[in-house]
């Protein structure tokens, strides 16, 4: 278990620092740095690096304006429809993403969308609003009624209550949605490679061309700084993730 | 617990602004529903549209740029690409190793998830914390760079022929077969199984266990009459997002499957661009999406059926 999950992993990073690797042997001929001067002294892998930490926040961000006041009415009111909506959200999800983006691609035409920044974010969103209502929905469901009307009892304010109260309690299942969020975003190639192609290249789009035209080392220091985000997102969140956080929001209620 | 909550509070408001609450909710959730509607409802409809040859309107740009496009002779349209698409051979191949490989992958992803969560279920401790820890961990990395690391590892001058060449063994080279695509669909789909699976296991109240314990069942009959049953509805959701994922998937098979035949993922991908006939493209996207409808129609039949079972409806 140990060699199949963590063994490909650990192949590529040695990868990112050996100056040379002769099959069969278990280790490099030398060890360097100099891939990664290379990886950040090129303008291109620099530019989509760049491209990748600008889109991937702000996709987040409008994924929260746009999904999380639905997640709380799908969470607390009951409204008619309510379900549908759900139901709705996730068969979007279940169209393979290729034929969706070959069909947005004449959308994109008619909108003068295609190669533009606006294009990307509204590709990379599409994959993220599943986690953004579906997650914070049933940590808005789970909290308690009572402790709300019990805070208004004791005369806070509606707001105060739903700050301290509501917001507070649903705010690990928000936090788990912002982090796979993110990483949907992050992690999003096909349709950015599409939509944004040849004008707009992140990090994911770059690491196809990558491991075409460059020496395997090279792709791999790229594929470690793209795993850097990651690697610090899942120190916030595992406890959350680990915590049924995940699991709950994937279980219509 | 909640839905007991829920109701009693309900009760009050109901009455007067039930009706407003009601629109609320509506108003509330219409911002990301719109978003869906404009980037994944109306292209499909175009696309449909277009796959049964109707060559006007939105569609006249890709008509006209696309070689083979059949252009509609009845009222309704025509089937004319979706019988180019099944009379295709090189369809027929890649449907049957689509099939097969989310076939295998999601068995493989389901049994080593179930047996992960028993483990940590019943003997529990700190190497089953361990081994689900390890499990989660492919969440975090994105897609590309699995397909790439997996690549080099099981490649020619990989990790595996490496270390079998220093005992004496030729291990066989998997990247581009279709044991490679089985390999990186299992690794990446493992981690949401778990997190599904074994949180359901532990939902599960332990005074189940040990009053089945007490009256002397093996674990094997613990495992068949009171975890897998009790855990059904995670399992089920777990099976149909990893079955919907793999289908559809596009990554893994394209860094790691043979090139002939691949899967519908990369074949949807390889009509739209390298052949120029997005016509039969889309169709074969209509394929997959009807295949994966039909395993959601599974999963949200399991979420209705525990929620009417535990009185929520």
């Amino acid at each position: 278990m140990v060699i199949f999950i963590l063994g490909p992993i650990v192949w590529l990073a040695v990868h990112a620092f050996a100056s040379n690797w002769q099959y069969p042997n278990l280790y490099p001929t030398g060890l360097t740095l100099h891939w990664w001067s290379q990886v950040f002294l090129d303008s291109a892998l620099a530019s989509a690096m760049k491209n990748s930490l600008i889109t991937s926040p702000i996709v987040v961000i409008c994924s929260m304006i746009i999904c999380l006041p639905a997640a709380y009415a799908v969470g607390r009111i009951k409204f008619w429809g309510r379900r549908a909506f759900m139901i709705g959200i996730f068969s979007a999800n279940s169209f393979p993403k290729i034929g969706l983006f070959a069909a947005i691609a004449t959308l994109y035409y008619s909108l003068n969308l295609m190669g533009t920044f606006v294009g990307v974010i509204i590709i990379q969103l599409l994959g993220t609003i599943i986690y953004m209502t579906w997650i914070p929905a049933a940590a808005f469901a789970a909290v308690p009624r009572s402790l709300e009307e019990a805070a208004r009892d004791a005369g806070a304010s509606k707001f105060t209550v739903f700050r301290t109260i509501t917001l507070r309690m649903a705010m690990p299942g928000i936090l788990v949605a912002i982090v796979m969020s993110f990483l949907a975003a992050f992690d999003e190639a096909q349709g950015t490679y599409l939509v944004g192609a040849p004008a707009i290249y992140t990090m994911p789009t770059e690491m196809y061309s990558l491991v075409q035209n460059y020496p395997i080392q090279v792709a791999a220091v790229f594929s470690l700084l793209l795993a850097l985000p990651s690697v610090l997102l899942l120190g916030l969140a595992r406890k959350h993730i680990m915590g049924g956080q995940l699991a709950d929001g994937f279980q219509l209620k | 617990m909640i839905s007991v909550l829920r109701k009693k509070s309900g009760e009050g408001s109901r009455t007067s602004n039930g009706a407003r609450t009601s629109l609320l909710g509506l108003a509330l959730s219409f911002p990301p529903l719109l978003l869906v509607l404009i980037f994944v409802g109306i292209p499909i409809l175009i696309g449909l549209t277009f796959s049964f040859g109707f060559t006007h309107g939105p569609n006249r740009v890709i008509s006209l740029i696309g070689q083979q496009i059949h252009v509609k002779n009845h009222w309704w349209g025509t089937f004319a690409a979706y019988s180019d698409v099944i009379h295709d051979s090189r369809f027929l191949g890649d449907l049957g190793l689509t099939i097969f490989v989310t076939a295998l992958s999601t068995f493989l992803v389901i049994v080593m998830a179930l047996a992960i969560s028993i483990y940590q279920r019943l003997i529990g401790g700190k190497r089953a914390s361990i081994l689900v820890t390890l499990s989660i961990i492919p969440l975090f990395v994105p897609v590309v760079i699995s397909a790439w690391a997996i690549h080099t590892f099981y490649g020619g001058d990989g990790f595996m022929r490496s270390i079998f060449s220093h005992i004496g063994i030729n291990f066989p080279t998997l990247t581009s077969t279709p044991s490679a695509i089985v390999i990186g669909s299992v690794w990446t789909a493992l981690p949401f199984s778990i997190l599904m699976i074994s949180s359901g296991m532990q939902a599960i109240p332990d005074v189940l266990i040990e009053a089945a314990r007490d009256c002397g069942a093996p674990s094997q009959k613990i495992i068949t009459n009171i975890l897998i049953p009790l855990a059904k509805t995670p399992i089920i959701i777990a099976m149909s997002f990893t079955a919907i994922g793999i289908l559809g998937s596009f990554t893994i098979p394209l860094f790691l499957g043979p090139n002939q035949p691949t899967m519908l993922g990369v074949e949807i991908s390889n009509f739209f661009s390298s052949y120029n006939r997005p016509q039969q493209s889309l169709v074969m996207a209509f394929i997959v999406f009807v295949a994966a409808s039909g395993i959601a129609v599974s999963y949200v039949w399991s979420n209705v059926k525990s929620a009417r079972e535990s009185g929520r409806i």
